[in-house]
């Protein structure tokens, strides 16, 4: 029995340990005061991008540090999804979007909008080869978009008969330009044309602009002060002379050398990778510690399978596991926050992701509950064990068992999962990865690193949860 | 002595199985309640164990009432083997053993080792002590279970139709083992095996359809049953 109690001992100080390191990390995240917060994608170059050096750089980049100078303020970048971009600005995730947005009537309704730092407009590109003379000549054509830019809205409006296809980024366009799926894309003159070069592809400009759009910084309706300040700062830039340098140095592509060269230093490439996979880690340990914990009781209050508690508790697992994980997340995240709750991205996808892990796992005790024989209960009561002891000692030992092969799984799915978590600006691996393909044009080689230490970290838990199934079939109280 | 009066039993979904039904175990020897199978046998030492309430009469050991008694109380004075024995299959057999002398008698566990060890060579199964239930013979299995109900020295020690898993021969050695075991307990053997509870009890009930059929010594009962 000296062996439970130990076991019980250190099940105890792992979790008081990792309550105290989660404090920690949560407090190093949290927001700092003072500042003037602005957040951008970090993968639209020559706009904002990670570059050789594995820093943020880009034209948005720098007239955000411009900006951020005038009023005298520290400036703090946060990188965040194009798709979830608005929800961060309206639930005060940060103060305005340096992030080339054009202005539209409907994003209008939704926020304010300064006066415009650039004219840009839409092309279409093209492989150097294709027959496609202009967009008229696309109809029953597959086009690719980034998923949320203006181009997707204007082109089902004013040519129905494109087929649309949405992506997460230029990058993902561009794989499929050269695997085939597209034959064109639109997007925006400057990026396409620094991108294409960069990435040396061979897509070539087809047609006139399609229109032309503003480019200009929202900020939030309740902000108007802010709004006129970075407004005065802005034509501060352009009467400085500093705007017109900025775009030299952004758009005379042959000005910057380091855009030509695609490759990232090794030593940044593996430093954020690790650390980006450190995040990842983190997050997922956390919330599987977490989600474990609250799991245990309820996997037994659902195994009793009936009363109000147990309804309640079938009915609200039933509910996340029902529901995408996704919606889970920007519920926490950019819901949360209206009723007065704001959490960190690493707290907002730690409770995520820990409910959702106590939803799956609760049912993974449930069924490790059932698979002990009730006899198993009367054989304990028989001996005087009071109920309590007898679960300890008799059901749940059993019922542990026939669960880790179970659970195992789901600490590799959720592991997996965490990848979902760069939706909301958490520098996870995948975003990691993300950022230095925007700047290499090498999602293969990078994906497949990606995914190899994923492999690295679930493959012993998949051998340990397969060894584990074994023994607990030897000792022969598992049914088969 | 355990004295049932008058109790009536049925189960939320199913049959009366008792009705009125009265008959007193008396100390100091042992034991068989004998009955084809659907008797209601198990019903009764089910009760008797108090797993089971009836719904009317009354069930007394030593003059007291068994269903006031605390439930801890009774455990004490009433060792139960189930039919199914219900080993805990993730504990060795001395484990299994040692798991109530430590968490119900708070015994200190090397105290609790040494006289599981005790037992287990009394009983000529220290060999297996060991191995976990599903490496052992279902005679060992059952030889396991009784000891580890006897540990606890209960008064009474009742036995869920003991044989229903042994062939003949391990019956018979199985049957000489529990005489051994007279000074330790008294055996209250649930069976419907005539012979085993003439080689283990001297007195008993036979039970027909939820009523006494015999009631007595073990050879006039079973002659008297077998008549009717």
């Amino acid at each position: 029995m000296k062996k439970n109690k130990m076991i019980f001992f250190k099940f105890s100080k792992i979790t008081i340990l990792s309550i105290i390191l989660f404090s920690v990390f949560s407090f190093g995240f949290a927001e700092k005061q003072e500042t003037l917060k602005i957040a951008l994608t970090g993968k639209y170059p020559p706009f904002s991008f990670y570059n050789q050096q594995g820093k943020l750089a880009g034209f948005d980049v720098d007239i955000a540090k411009e900006i951020a100078n005038i009023l005298h303020k520290d400036v703090e970048i946060i990188t965040t999804e194009w798709d979830g971009i608005v929800a961060g600005l309206l639930t005060d995730k940060y103060d305005a979007i340096i992030g080339s947005m054009a202005v539209t009537p409907k994003r209008a309704e939704q926020v304010l909008f300064s006066s415009p730092y650039y004219i840009s407009g839409a092309q279409l590109f093209v492989n150097r080869n294709s027959s496609i003379q202009d967009i008229k000549d696309c109809n029953q054509k597959n086009i690719g978009v980034v998923l949320g830019e203006t181009y997707e809205q204007f082109l089902r409006k004013n040519h129905s008969k494109i087929r649309i296809i949405t992506y997460k980024s230029s990058i993902d366009i561009f794989q499929d330009m050269e695997n085939g799926r597209l034959d064109g894309f639109v997007t925006d003159r400057l990026v396409g044309a620094w991108q294409i070069k960069k990435a040396n592809k061979s897509f070539i400009k087809k047609g006139k602009l399609l229109f032309k759009e503003k480019i200009a910084i929202p900020v939030k309706k309740s902000d108007g002060l802010l709004l006129s300040q970075i407004n005065k700062a802005l034509s501060q830039i352009s009467l400085s002379g500093k705007k017109k340098q900025l775009y030299d140095k952004w758009f005379a592509l042959n000005i910057e050398p380091e855009a030509i060269n695609q490759k990232m230093d090794s030593k940044v490439v593996s430093q954020k990778l690790m650390k980006g996979f450190a995040i990842t880690l983190f997050v997922a340990f956390f919330s599987l510690l977490i989600g474990f914990i609250c799991a245990l009781p309820l996997g037994v209050i659902l195994h009793r399978n009936k009363g109000p508690l147990y309804l309640l508790v079938r009915s609200v697992v039933d509910f996340i596991r029902g529901t995408p994980v996704l919606i889970q997340l920007f519920f926490v995240y950019y819901g949360a926050p209206q009723f007065g709750f704001t959490f960190s991205p690493i707290t907002s996808a730690i409770i995520t992701l820990s409910v959702n892990s106590m939803a799956y796992l609760s049912e993974v005790i449930r069924s490790g509950l059932l698979s002990v024989n009730f006899g198993q209960f009367l054989g304990g009561r028989a001996l005087g064990l009071s109920k309590f002891q007898v679960f300890r000692f008799i059901i749940w030992p059993q019922a542990f068992r026939v669960t880790i092969p179970p659970l195992m799984n789901s600490v590799v799915a959720l592991t997996k999962d965490t990848a979902i978590i760069s939706v909301i600006s958490v520098g996870e691996v995948i975003r990691e990865a993300q950022s230095i393909i925007s700047y290499t044009f090498n999602p293969m080689k990078y994906y497949l690193i990606v995914a190899i230490m994923f492999f690295v970290v679930t493959f012993p838990l998949m051998k340990i949860a397969s060894y584990v199934e074994n023994k607990v079939k030897e000792k022969g109280f598992m049914h088969d | 002595m355990i004295d049932i009066k008058n109790i009536s039993f049925k189960y939320t979904k199913g049959n009366q199985i008792f009705e009125d039904f009265s008959a007193t175990i008396p100390k100091d020897s042992n034991y068989a309640i004998l009955g084809e199978s659907g008797s209601g046998k198990t019903t009764l030492l089910k009760c008797i164990g108090q797993f089971l309430k009836p719904q009317t009469g009354t069930i007394n050991y030593n003059g007291k009432d068994i269903f006031k008694l605390t439930e801890q109380d009774y455990r004490k004075s009433i060792g139960i083997v189930f039919q199914h024995l219900f080993l805990f299959p993730h504990l060795t057999v001395l484990e299994n053993l040692t798991l109530a002398l430590v968490h119900v008698q708070r015994k200190n566990e090397k105290d609790a080792i040494e006289q599981s060890h005790h037992t287990l060579r009394k009983l000529g199964l220290h060999e297996i002590e060991t191995s976990f239930p599903a490496q052992i013979s279902g005679g060992q299995a059952q030889r396991v279970a009784v000891a580890r109900a006897l540990l606890l020295k209960p008064e009474y020690l009742l036995l869920d139709e003991p044989t229903s898993a042994l062939d003949n021969n391990t019956m018979n050695m199985f049957a000489e083992w529990l005489q051994g075991l007279e000074k330790e307990t008294n055996l209250i053997v649930v069976t419907h095996d005539q012979l085993f509870a003439q080689k283990v009890a001297s007195a008993g009930i036979y039970l027909k359809n939820g009523q006494v059929c015999a009631e007595g010594k073990i050879d006039t009962i079973i002659q008297k049953a077998n008549l009717q």
